[in-house]
């Protein structure tokens, strides 16, 4: 499920896992999942990395992800947008087109 | 129905429908049935640029050094792009204004609008610095039958609800017979369902149809080329990708049925026919590519790599308006183009700056108490 929340309670130091298809990574709260994915080698596409655009749409197959302000792009249920969302909890994603 | 410009009944504006509902009267946005269109209003704000800010003087030099195919590939794109701005700088206003029933989508309207000035704009700018005569270039948009054939597939839909629009105004519902055009039937669901596939073709104009010739322009900074042109495009290319969500907004919006119950019967009904519409204009977009490169290809991209963005940017469009991917392309074959397409990296005035995370931070009035528990006052 995704939510959108204010400023939660900072909970730096949690780490949680990213599953997509057969791979597996760690990230934590401290910045959205794009630029971590990135830095793991994943190539997610993106455009304003802002939240308004929808290009970096994927699959929210299960888990929690919140949103620090609520992003212009229209989010479809079972979506997410990976350059704004915050992962808080284990959660799988997948590429729409898979 | 006619349409006045100060609608004198009373009614909620809430409760309207976005588009064929009453006609809006008081412009006011404290109160927004879709409060998406006002944040939409307030970024498209803080985007303001004017293109003379951009300096050109170095393009006009590697414009000339340019080999003659490259010329044709950039030249090409321009007026292509220009093809799209004239159209998309007049016609959200002059197709949806009548039909409109939200002050906040009004507003969106008629900021978008404006905004497609500016690249209209733009283009004057860039083709006055590039060559002594610019009537050349404008001239043959109208008559090059390349651009033509595009500027047909743009523009039917729009023309096709303003005139059912403007015969709706006029004689009302019923079925009219229109000399040279046959019987025409006006109904809720058939202007309903022109203004879906409107908005459909909007969406693939702004969001597939400009993405060739943005990949062109960049592909030439790539080499330090006409990189004034690529600060334009750049600029450009971040409005368009809130255009897009706009439209992505009305048409999520009018499939869910929570605006307006008979427009997601409608647009049930159409699913084929928006479908049809993203494949078509991707084939087209293909076939451009290879008008595009038919006297010699440029470093970085040919037909082939051109063709396969298009279908992976067209698979990206549809699942953002809930359409299944049509082609099977699923990698981004010239992935560094998102570098370019990202809006950090443009440049802004520092106060610009400031403005847009100002919007983002705004004050909530509505606090209370509990909501400053945190704070040590
Ligand atoms: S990259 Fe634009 S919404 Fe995420
Ligand atoms: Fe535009
Ligand atoms: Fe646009």
């Amino acid at each position: 499920m995704t939510s959108t929340s204010k400023q939660g309670t900072p909970s730096k130091d949690q780490v949680h896992r990213v599953l997509l298809g057969k791979q597996q990574f760690l990230v934590t709260e401290d910045e959205p999942l794009l630029p971590q994915l990135e830095r793991a080698g994943i190539h997610i596409e993106y455009q304003c990395r802002e939240g308004y655009c929808s290009s970096c749409s994927i699959k929210l197959l299960w888990g929690q992800v919140e949103y620090p302000f609520e992003p212009l792009a229209w989010v479809h249920s079972g979506y997410m947008l990976a350059c704004c969302a915050i992962v808080k909890s284990d959660i799988e994603i997948a590429f729409f087109h898979e | 129905m006619s349409y006045s410009t100060f609608n004198r009944k009373q009614f909620d504006s809430m409760k309207e429908p976005m588009f064929f509902g009453e006609n809006v009267n008081v412009a006011r946005y404290d109160q927004q049935k879709h409060p998406i269109f006002e944040k939409l209003i307030e970024k498209q704000l803080s985007f303001f640029w004017r293109p003379e800010e951009v300096d050109l003087s170095s393009d006009r030099k590697d414009f000339q050094r340019l080999a003659e195919h490259e010329q044709h590939i950039f030249l090409s794109n321009l007026k292509y792009q220009t093809l799209l701005d004239s159209v998309q700088g007049r016609s959200p206003n002059v197709a949806l204004l009548p039909i409109v029933s939200l002050p906040e989508l009004e507003t969106w309207i008629e900021t978008w609008s404006f905004s497609e000035t500016i690249h209209s704009r733009s283009y004057t700018h860039i083709i006055r610095n590039i060559v002594n005569d610019p009537t050349v270039i404008f001239d043959d948009i109208t008559v090059n039958t390349e651009i033509t054939k595009r500027a047909d597939s743009v523009s039917v839909y729009y023309d096709r609800l303003i005139e059912m629009v403007s015969l709706y105004n006029t004689l009302g519902m019923g079925t009219h017979h229109i000399p040279g055009k046959g019987n025409v039937e006006i109904s809720m669901p058939t202007l309903k369902k022109a203004l879906y596939l409107t908005i459909a073709s909007v969406n693939v104009l702004e969001a597939i149809r400009f993405y060739v010739s943005f990949a062109c322009s960049f592909a030439f900074a790539e080499r330090t080329l006409m990189e004034g042109n690529a600060k334009i495009i750049k600029l450009i290319a971040r409005d368009e990708a809130l255009h897009l969500t706009g439209t992505q907004h009305m048409l999520n919006l009018m499939a869910s049925g929570k605006d307006d119950p008979e427009m997601a019967v409608i647009a049930a009904e159409c699913q084929e026919e928006v479908r049809n519409i993203f494949i078509e204009a991707a084939e087209q977009e293909k076939e451009w590519a290879s008008y595009l490169f038919k006297d010699g290809s440029m470093i970085g991209l040919n037909a082939q790599i051109l063709g396969q963005y298009v279908e992976y940017i067209t698979n990206v469009r549809m699942q953002a308006v809930g359409l299944d991917a049509c082609f099977g392309t699923k990698h981004n074959p010239i992935p560094w183009i998102n570098a370019w397409l990202v809006s950090d990296n443009v440049q802004v005035a520092p106060q610009e700056a400031e403005i847009s995370s100002y919007l983002v931070g705004q004050t909530d009035n509505n606090l209370d108490d509990s909501d400053f528990d945190d704070f040590d006052l």
